[in-house]
């Protein structure tokens, strides 16, 4: 297989494409599950915020990445650097699976035992580091599974406006109308993708209470 | 102490970026997606490799300007090869003006200060606009320069490309420069169909660029922008200031590039492989060593 | 100024916005040691009653008085922790293990961890569960030992009153029976203020020193067991009525033996 054989040959590229694309992936999943979760969280202890804050998300989710990509591009300090602008893109993509989850992990847990725990003098903060999250941890596991497969598929787009990472094989391999050169960047994508969905899916199952 | 976990594995996964680039001894070569690019990429690359002992990596076929510059901000990219005019107005969003050597002060001046890079000497050619007439008429009207021709053109048809008619330094502003009237108003083609088109006298003067390979192929003439009223778009190796320091020998192996290609040199060059479909590494090993650069 | 009283109602009511009260200008005085049971049907009232007492509800009129201070002045925290809650559920943590789940209040009260192993294990004892049970999940145990674990926890500080809503309701009658007759030995023994709520009439004959009978939000009777056999209330009389007569003149017969 010619593929293959490129990939050897150049596995140096591979391996710095394929740091470039775990960069973007994740320091974006990493900042979504810094804002995401707390937003999750506070959602469930004002629940009129419900609206604002998944809607928003929701349609951010449904703004076209590349359209996402274009519309920063103009930004401040954002839109000078590729990366950082793919970083932000892919945060807020990342952020409605991790609100939502959270959100529904934390109201998942047995009403019994979250009015057990306050009734016997759990302050608020207790109940939701010691009861909510731990029992509420798969839900959001499951939420950082699915937004990191997400950002895994988004980044390769993220090379059509400079980014780096894997994509760039790909449209690079478009443009020297080269498919070994499009599968370097497409196989090794598709089998991070795999991956991530796998490992963590493992880590989801692991720290599951029960 | 469910959570220690997960933690873990994120750093990892943040880390692995870090290992797998150890840039100590290699540099990375990039161009953008057009065989111009390509050539001098590839020249730059092979004479790096020849001049020092870095490994060389090549990351060609970037799509564009913008890709290219964010390639080498990023850290990417070390070195690739732009045009002076392109990165004054593009890139330092500067208005175009200047001579050859002004241009290539203030964008190396801006290069420095905004983003930490620096130019290398120029390769020696300029790739602009070319106003291109047959080499026939030019030899029997004796046409050496714009200005000269402008008397001729009032009986000539001319042809364009979509974008030298959008341009603002484009179409207009050649014919107020030069005070420039034709026969008739000027015909809209592909680019790819303008030098056919002139050979094959359904028009007598185009907007092709100086670097064209088909230009001595098809025996056409390119006359002189006596006028300067073309920006020049002259080649040179841009580096990231953060590598030269760390490999001062690239600063003298590039010294060595300057200056020696010229505007008929790229042309042959670009017609090997466009015209001729020649490899590019063949084509720039060839060019090397007949510039006693490489063995 | 102790005046015995641990817990009193003063005339207290609650609602929601837009809805009738579901419990109406309640007053009651519940003095120390007693066990008390508030009786009625669903929808009476006596859960929300029950709520009103460690602030997991504030009452919407009048006040309800822990240890002779109104629970709105109470730090909401400190008077939980001071009073033990056994609910009909259990809600014990699945993710802790049984003698985790506990100590849970010890644990957050800053206890040293060797008291609070030492006040498990007595726990443990006292609520009938074998040591071995102690590092197992409360999903590897039946209903009768998650709800022995819910009376210890609600214990494990210590309280002085204790809070239990139908906690022997989702249980098999066999062992609905046995965790009664305990319960009713442990609390001759540490002589805490119970306030149980429950709709078994013959739980609350069983358990009571009075029973508190509750219909639409309001107190419509209190009295002793014996009293509550022989009065002749409406309300009292629906609910005897409800239960075949047979079984109240055995009841009766139990309830003269165990007072002696």
């Amino acid at each position: 297989m010619n593929f293959w054989h490129f990939m050897v040959h150049n596995r140096r590229q591979v391996l710095d494409l394929t740091g470039e694309h775990l960069w973007l992936v994740g320091a974006s999943i990493f900042l979504a599950v810094l804002v995401g979760i707390p937003l999750g969280i506070l959602v469930t202890r004002v629940p009129r915020l419900n609206k604002v804050v998944l809607g928003s998300a929701n349609i951010i989710q449904t703004i076209p990445s590349l359209a996402l990509f274009g519309f920063l591009l103009p930004a401040p300090w954002i839109g000078e650097r590729a990366d950082r602008l793919a970083i932000l893109a892919l945060m807020l993509y990342a952020l409605l699976p991790l609100i939502r989850n959270t959100y529904t992990g934390i109201r998942g847990v047995d009403p019994a035992v979250v009015e057990a725990g306050r009734g016997m003098g759990m302050t608020d903060r207790q109940l939701l580091f010691q009861v909510e999250l731990p029992l509420a941890l798969g839900v959001i596991l499951a939420g950082i599974r699915v937004a990191t497969v997400l950002c895994v598929g988004l980044a390769t787009i993220a090379a059509a406006i400079g980014a780096g990472g894997l994509g760039e094989f790909i449209f690079r391999g478009l443009s020297m109308v080269n498919n070994d050169v499009i599968l370097a960047g497409a196989v090794p994508a598709a089998l991070l993708a795999i991956l991530a969905d796998w490992s963590l899916g493992w880590l989801e199952r692991r720290l599951s209470p029960q | 102490m469910s959570l220690r976990p997960v933690c873990c594995t994120l750093i990892l996964l943040l880390l692995f970026p870090g290992c797998a680039s150890s840039r100590k001894d290699r540099v990375v070569v990039g161009c953008k997606n057009f065989t111009e690019q390509l050539i001098l990429g590839e020249i730059i690359a092979q004479q790096l490799e020849a001049k020092t002992h870095l490994e060389v990596d090549r990351r060609f076929y970037l799509a564009g300007t913008f890709i290219a510059h964010q390639a080498i901000v990023g850290g990417r990219v070390d070195i690739y090869p732009e045009y002076t005019g392109t990165s004054l107005t593009a890139v330092l969003k500067h208005q175009p003006g200047g001579d050859r050597q002004q241009v290539y002060d203030a964008v190396r001046n801006g290069y420095l200060q905004k983003f930490h890079l620096d130019l290398g000497p120029p390769f020696g050619f300029n790739d602009t606009f070319a106003i291109e007439i047959r080499g026939a008429d030019a030899r029997q009207l004796s046409l050496k320069t714009i200005s000269q021709a402008a008397a001729y053109t009032p009986k000539w048809r001319a042809g364009f490309g979509y974008e030298f008619m959008e341009r603002p330094d484009g179409y207009k502003g050649l014919v107020q420069a030069y005070g420039l009237r034709f026969a008739e108003d000027p015909r809209i083609m592909d680019l790819g169909l303008l030098t056919r088109a002139l050979k094959d006298r359904q028009v007598d003067l185009i907007a092709g660029n100086t670097t064209d390979g088909l230009i001595p192929a098809l025996d056409l003439f390119v006359l002189e922008d006596d006028r300067h009223y073309f920006p020049p778009y002259e080649a040179v190796p841009v580096i990231r200031k953060e590598t030269l320091d760390l490999h001062p020998e690239i600063g003298p192996a590039l010294k060595e590039l300057a200056g020696c290609i010229s505007d008929a040199e790229m042309q042959a060059l670009n017609y090997s492989v466009d015209g001729q479909h020649r490899d590019v590494e063949v084509v720039a090993r060839e060019f090397l060593q007949k510039k006693g650069l490489v063995r | 100024m102790q005046n015995g009283l641990a817990i009193e109602f003063r005339d207290a009511s609650f609602g929601l916005p837009g809805s009738p009260e579901m419990v109406r200008g309640l007053t009651l005085a519940i003095p120390r040691g007693e066990m008390l049971i508030l009786l009625g049907r669903s929808g009476s009232g006596k859960t929300t009653s029950l709520k009103l007492i460690n602030r997991l509800l504030t009452p919407t009129g009048g006040e309800v008085r822990v240890e002779n201070r109104a629970t709105t002045e109470w730090d909401e925290i400190k008077l939980r922790r001071g009073i033990g809650y056994v609910i009909q559920e259990a809600g014990l943590f699945p993710h802790f293990t049984i003698e985790r789940n506990i100590a849970l209040v010890p644990k957050i009260e800053g206890w040293d961890g060797d008291k609070i192993r030492a006040r498990v294990t007595e726990l443990m004892g006292l609520v009938g569960l074998s040591a071995e049970v102690a590092k197992r999940y409360p999903r590897a145990l039946s209903g009768g030992q998650r709800q022995r674990v819910g009376v210890a926890r609600a214990l494990a500080a210590d309280p002085p009153i204790l809070l239990m809503d139908e906690p022997f309701a989702a249980l098999d009658p066999i062992t609905r029976a046995e965790l009664q007759k305990e319960f009713l030995q442990l609390q001759q023994r540490l002589r805490k203020t119970v306030v149980f709520v429950t709709h078994d009439f013959r739980e609350a004959l069983l358990l009571a020193d009075r029973i508190a009978l509750m219909d639409s939000g309001k107190l419509v009777a209190l009295h002793t067991p014996k009293e509550f056999l022989e009065s002749n209330n409406q309300f009292v009389r629906a609910y005897r009525e409800a239960f075949s007569n047979d079984f109240v003149a055995d009841l009766k017969a139990q309830r003269r033996k165990e007072v002696v």
